[in-house]
C-alpha cells in the first residue's frame, strides 16, 4: 500500500471540498456515534463496562509476550501453525510460500487492517496471485485502488453511480442499476464463485485467547466465515497486540467492540476457531496458520509510553467522533489506519519524520479518549509524538523542527520566567500588530499569521493589557474605595 | 474576607483583558478579594502543545513559584487550570519536589465558573440578559475539569435569560491554539460549523467559558456574522462587555 502520509494537506484540502465525501461526514459518524451511545446504554452500568474493557487492554500491554507465548503454546496444542513475522516483508513471503507450495492462482480475503498495512494484496499480485476482498466495501476500495476511508466502510464515501460502473466493468454486473440490493446482490454471485473454488482464504484476527488458543473475527457480512471454512488452508494475519488472557476478556471486548464500531449490541456474525478441522469434524479448513506480525511492534514496546498504544483494538469509535476526521474523512491520513487510531499507530510504525501531520492535525479536544473502550489517551500520545520530534528522538525518527519555531521557544522560555521581560515582549509586540489594526480589530496580516485572518478577525492588542491595568483595577473597584491586595511584584 | 489569587491567561491579558476586569469586578462582588501577581506570565500551554517540554517545565516551574503560597488560584480559562492540574505533575513527574508542589498547586486552582459554584456554593449573581443565551462546552472545561453544569447554572440564574441549547455543544470549535494557524482550512470548517449550530439554536448570545474558543468563535462572529456575539462568562456575569 503506498504511503502517502506526507500529502495529509494536500489530500485533505481536495477532500474538504468533496461534496461526495462531505454528504457521508456530515451524516454517518454521528450517526454511528449516536447508536454508540444508545447501545453502550444497555450495559447495567455503562461507565464500568468502558472501564473493565481499558483495565483488560492494559494488562495486555503489561504482560503482551508471556500472552503470546501462552497464545503460541495453547494454538499449537490445538493443531495451528504458528508462524512469528519480524516485518511486512517477512509476513507477506510466508503468506506466498504457503500459497505457492499449494499451487493456488488466488485467495479470498476478509478485511484486515493488518494486511493492508503489510501490503499483502500488492505482494501476492506481484507473484501473479490475485487477492479478491470480499468485504463489500473493502471490495469497492481494492478494485477502485482508493485507501480505505472508514475502518468499518472503507468505501461509503464512493458514489453508487461509481460503483455501477465498476460492478458492469469488473465483477461482470449485465444491466446497469444503482438499486442497493441489486448491487449487492452482483458482488454476491461474483464472490460467491470465488469462495466456491478458493483453496486458500485469508483473514485478519480481532482477538486471539491466549488461554484457549482460539482466534476470534467480528463482522457483518459473512465473508469472514466464508473465507475461514470454505478453503483447506486458513491464514489468518495478526499483528501481535490483538492477543487477550481470557475467553472471559475476549468475551466482554468482544461486547465493547460491536458497540464502539458499529453500534450494535453484537455484529451479526461472531466466529470462533480453535485449530483446524479435528476428525470428526464436518467443515473448517485442514490447515490453519496464524501469522503473528511485529513490524515494528517489539521496539514500540521497549517503550514506556509509547507502547501504550498497542491498546487499540480498532473499533473506530474514535473516527466517529472526531471533528477533524469528520471534515476531511479518511484518505488524509495517507495509510492504513485513518483518523485518531491511525494518528496514534501510523507515526510509530512509519516514524515521526514522515507522519508530522498526523500528531499536529489535532486540537486536543479529548473526544477520542472519552469514548475509547481500549483506554488510549489520544492527546497524551500526540503529545508525546510532538516532543519527541522537538527532542529530534532517534528511536522515533523525531525530525529537526524549522529553526525559526525553536528559536521562538528558547526566547520564549527565557521571558516566561521574568515577568518584566515577559511583559516588555508584549509591548514590543503592541505597535508590530496594531499596524494592522482597524478601529480596535484586525483582519488581515501576511506572514506567519495568515492562516488566522483566512475566516477570522482579531481583536487589536489592548491598549492597556490587563497587566498594565492592575494598578488602576486595585485602586477602583475595591470595596470601601480602599486598596486591594498587593501581589508578588 | 476571602481571598483568591487570579491568573490572568496571556490570551486575556492582551487581546481580551476586559475579561480580566470582569473577573475581578465578579469576584469582589461575591465578597472577595482578588489578589494579582504582577511577577506572573504564561501556564505554558503554547510550549506544551507544541511539543517544547523543557521550555514548558520552566513556565510550569515558574508559575508554582509564583502562585506556590496562595490558598485558592481562579483563572478565567480552563485550559489554563487543565494545563497545570494535569500537565504540571506530568513535566515534573522525575523531580519529587517540585512534583509535590504542583500537586499541591493542582488542588487549589480553578476555573471561573467552578470557583462560584462548587467552591462558594453561589449561583444567582444578579447578573441580567433579556433574550434566549446559549452555552458552548468548551473541550478542556468540559472533557478536561468535568465543567459543565456549572456554567449554565450561573447563566440560567441571570434574570431576564431563556436558556436554549446549544446543537453539538461538546463538539470542539476548532481552536487548538496553533492548529487555527497550521491548519487553517480545517479550523475553518469546524468555526464555521460551530457557529452554523449557534445560529441554529436561536440564541441572542453565545456564552463560553475559553478565551480560546471566545478569540476563535468571535473572531469568526466578527467576520461573517457581526450582528450575533459570543461573550466570556465572566463579562455576563459582570454585566460588562455590551451586555446589560
Amino acid at each position: 500500500m503506498e504511503i502517502r502520509t506526507t500529502l495529509f494537506n494536500e489530500i485533505a484540502e481536495k477532500e474538504i471540498r468533496n461534496p461526495y465525501a462531505r454528504a457521508f461526514l456530515k451524516a454517518m459518524p454521528a450517526a454511528i456515534a449516536a447508536r454508540r451511545k444508545t447501545v453502550m446504554g444497555s450495559f447495567p452500568d455503562p461507565d464500568a463496562a468502558q472501564a473493565c474493557g481499558q483495565a483488560i487492554r492494559a494488562e495486555v500491554v503489561a504482560w503482551l509476550p508471556e500472552l503470546l507465548e501462552e497464545f503460541e503454546k495453547n494454538a499449537l496444542a490445538r493443531g495451528a501453525k504458528i508462524l512469528w513475522a519480524r516485518d511486512a516483508g517477512e509476513a507477506n513471503e510466508m503468506v506466498l510460500a504457503i500459497a505457492k507450495e499449494r499451487n493456488v492462482t488466488y485467495v479470498t480475503k476478509g478485511k484486515s487492517m493488518v494486511t493492508e498495512e503489510i501490503g499483502l494484496n500488492d505482494a501476492l499480485a506481484e507473484s501473479g496471485i490475485e487477492p479478491f476482498e470480499t468485504d463489500l466495501g473493502e471490495f469497492i476500495a481494492q478494485q477502485l485502488k482508493r485507501p480505505p476511508f472508514h475502518i468499518v466502510g472503507p468505501a461509503i464515501n464512493v458514489p453508487v453511480e461509481e460503483v455501477c460502473d465498476l460492478f458492469m466493468e469488473k465483477a461482470g454486473m449485465e444491466k446497469p442499476t444503482t438499486d442497493p440490493v441489486e448491487l449487492g446482490y452482483a458482488a454476491r454471485l461474483f464472490l460467491r464463485d470465488k469462495f466456491h473454488h478458493v483453496a486458500l482464504g485469508v483473514t485478519g484476527v480481532n482477538m486471539a485467547v491466549a488461554e484457549t488458543g482460539t482466534i476470534i473475527n467480528l463482522e457483518n457480512e459473512g465473508n469472514i466465515r466464508f473465507n475461514k471454512s470454505s478453503p483447506r488452508t486458513q491464514v489468518s494475519i495478526m499483528s501481535l497486540e490483538k492477543v487477550v488472557p481470557t475467553m472471559e476478556d475476549a468475551m466482554h471486548l468482544t461486547r465493547l467492540l460491536s458497540r464502539n464500531c458499529t453500534g450494535q449490541a453484537i455484529s451479526a456474525y461472531v466466529s470462533m476457531d480453535s485449530g483446524p478441522k479435528k476428525p470428526g469434524e464436518i467443515d473448517g479448513p485442514e490447515e490453519l496458520f496464524i501469522i503473528i506480525v511485529d513490524n515494528g511492534r517489539s521496539e514500540i514496546y521497549a517503550d514506556s509510553v509509547a507502547r501504550e498504544a498497542l491498546r487499540c483494538i480498532r473499533c473506530g469509535g474514535c473516527l466517529n467522533i472526531c471533528p477533524v476526521y469528520a471534515k476531511i474523512g479518511g484518505y488524509p491520513y495517507g495509510w492504513a489506519y485513518s483518523g485518531p487510531m491511525g494518528q496514534v499507530l501510523t507515526p510509530l510504525l512509519l516514524g515521526l519524520d514522515r507522519t508530522q501531520d498526523l500528531y499536529r492535525a489535532c486540537t486536543l479536544c479529548g473526544s477520542c479518549r472519552e469514548v475509547c473502550p481500549a483506554g488510549v489517551d489520544h492527546p497524551s500520545m500526540f503529545l508525546y509524538y510532538r516532543s519527541k520530534d522537538v527532542e529530534e528522538d532517534r528511536g522515533l525518527r523525531g525530525k529537526k523542527r524549522p529553526w525559526k519555531e525553536s528559536r521562538f521557544f528558547d526566547l520564549w522560555s527565557r521571558a516566561v520566567t521574568h515577568s518584566a521581560l515577559w511583559n516588555l515582549g508584549f509591548r514590543l509586540a503592541r505597535p508590530l500588530v496594531n499596524r494592522y489594526s482597524h478601529s480596535g480589530v484586525i483582519t488581515r496580516m501576511g506572514g506567519y499569521f495568515e492562516g488566522w485572518f483566512r475566516t477570522r478577525n482579531l481583536p487589536a492588542i489592548a491598549k492597556e493589557t490587563f497587566h498594565e491595568r492592575w494598578k488602576r483595577l486595585r485602586r477602583e473597584t475595591a470595596p470601601g474605595g480602599q486598596n486591594g491586595r498587593k501581589g508578588k511584584p | 474576607m476571602k481571598i483568591a489569587s487570579l491568573f490572568i491567561p496571556c490570551i486575556v491579558d492582551l487581546f481580551l483583558p476586559e475579561i480580566g476586569e470582569a473577573t475581578v469586578q465578579v469576584l469582589r462582588r461575591l465578597g472577595v478579594d482578588p489578589l494579582y501577581h504582577k511577577a506572573q506570565t504564561c501556564c505554558g500551554q503554547p510550549a506544551m502543545n507544541a511539543g517544547y517540554r523543557d521550555q514548558a517545565k520552566k513556565a510550569a516551574k515558574h508559575f508554582i513559584d509564583v502562585f506556590g503560597d496562595d490558598d485558592v488560584i481562579v483563572s478565567p480559562s480552563g485550559s489554563c487550570v487543565y494545563m497545570v492540574k494535569h500537565h504540571y505533575p506530568e513535566l515534573l513527574s522525575d523531580e519529587p519536589v517540585w512534583l509535590q508542589r504542583a500537586e499541591e498547586v493542582s488542588k487549589r486552582i480553578f476555573e471561573l465558573s467552578q470557583y462560584i459554584v462548587d467552591i462558594l456554593g453561589i449561583e444567582e449573581l444578579g447578573a441580567s440578559f433579556n433574550g434566549a443565551v446559549t452555552y458552548h462546552e468548551s473541550c478542556h472545561i468540559l472533557r478536561g475539569l468535568g465543567v459543565s453544569d456549572q456554567p449554565k447554572r450561573l447563566i440560567q440564574k441571570a434574570d431576564g435569560v431563556k436558556f436554549v441549547s446549544l446543537p453539538l455543544a461538546d463538539m470542539c470549535c476548532g481552536f487548538g491554539g496553533e492548529f487555527a494557524e497550521t491548519y487553517d482550512y480545517i479550523s475553518e470548517e469546524m468555526v464555521k460549523e460551530k457557529v452554523g449550530c449557534y445560529l441554529e439554536s436561536g440564541a441572542d448570545l453565545l456564552v463560553l467559558c475559553e478565551p480560546g474558543c471566545l478569540l476563535n468563535i468571535g473572531g469568526y462572529l466578527s467576520r461573517n456574522h457581526p450582528e450575533k456575539k459570543a461573550l466570556h462568562i465572566a463579562n455576563f456575569l459582570a454585566g460588562t462587555g455590551g451586555v446589560g
